[in-house]
């Protein structure tokens, strides 16, 4: 969660990546950023949303994400980050969580313990905090643990079965059957964290969930 | 996880930021393992290459030919 005084000043904000020079200095994956910038997950009502949200007094004017270009959830989420800035007027900043592990430490998750990836912060244009989203929305994760339980029945594993639990030729195929089970809604998953963005705008600026 | 190779040593597709591929590396290196470590993240070649063996860093490519995803109680990161 945020700490009352941020490390992300407006000077440090400024100091972050464009999207544009997040992808110049990527080393990998560039295909897959380009891939899915070119095919967005958002719709007209979800543009609509979001330049309605940003044309607020208090509305979102900046946007600050933390990313790695060799992340799976990064190289999914992150050019659907650059949409909504384009499309809502807001300052889109990128910062690599590797070299800004000040700024990581004031969005971990999972009770502080994880670095997860991408996270987009929502700022006010004096800087102000108004939300932020982490990794994948909560229905993907409800997804991925769907799929753990059925690739464990599929296997006929224990239920207590787990990565830490499982060794061996059984750990390697579960971990092939949960990578297919998953892979096939990488485009879900996108749909699902713009409605949670919405979600987290709304709840936060206290409009409705609406174009 | 043997670390004994027959006849070389195991090759290791690691990305530094990936909490499972550090955890692996240090337990290795505290066992004196001898491996070759391949950083996906540094070369689309490399990131290419290990998407061959798997979606799933850390991915261990041992001597014999078979190969192992992930380490740990985590998922590991996704390539």
């Amino acid at each position: 969660m945020p700490i009352a005084t941020s490390v992300v000043t407006p000077i440090r904000f400024e100091q972050g990546l464009t999207y544009a020079g997040f992808l110049a200095q990527a080393a990998v994956n560039r295909d897959k950023f380009e891939k899915n910038y070119n095919n967005p997950a958002l719709t007209e009502d979800d543009l609509s949303f979001f330049r309605k949200a940003a044309a607020l007094p208090h509305g979102p004017r900046k946007l600050l994400a933390i990313a790695e270009a060799w992340c799976g959830d990064v190289y999914r989420e992150l050019p659907t980050a650059a949409h909504i800035a384009d499309a809502a007027g807001l300052d889109l900043r990128i910062f690599l969580r590797d070299e800004n592990p000040d700024i990581m430490d004031e969005f971990l998750s999972n009770n502080g313990k994880s670095r997860a990836i991408p996270v987009f912060v929502f700022y006010t244009a004096d800087m102000r905090y108004i939300a932020h989203f982490t990794e994948r929305s909560a229905s993907a994760h409800a997804g991925l643990a769907i799929a753990l339980e059925e690739a464990k029945t599929k296997l006929n594993l224990p239920a207590s079965a787990s990565f830490g639990t499982l060794v061996g030729p059984e750990k390697q195929a579960f971990l092939i059957e949960l990578i297919s089970r998953i892979e096939p809604y990488s485009d879900q998953w996108r749909k699902d964290s713009i409605e949670e963005i919405r979600q987290l705008l709304s709840t936060a600026l206290e409009i409705p969930n609406a174009a | 996880m043997p670390l004994e190779t027959s006849g070389g040593r195991p090759v290791v597709y690691t990305i530094r930021g990936c909490d499972a591929c550090v955890k692996l590396l240090r337990k290795w290196d505290a066992e004196g393992a001898d491996y070759e470590e391949r950083r996906v993240e540094l070369s689309q070649t490399t990131l290419d290459e290990a998407r061959r063996y798997g979606r799933l860093v850390p991915i261990v490519v041992w001597p014999d030919g078979h190969v192992e995803q992930g380490f740990g109680d985590s998922l590991g990161c996704f390539i």
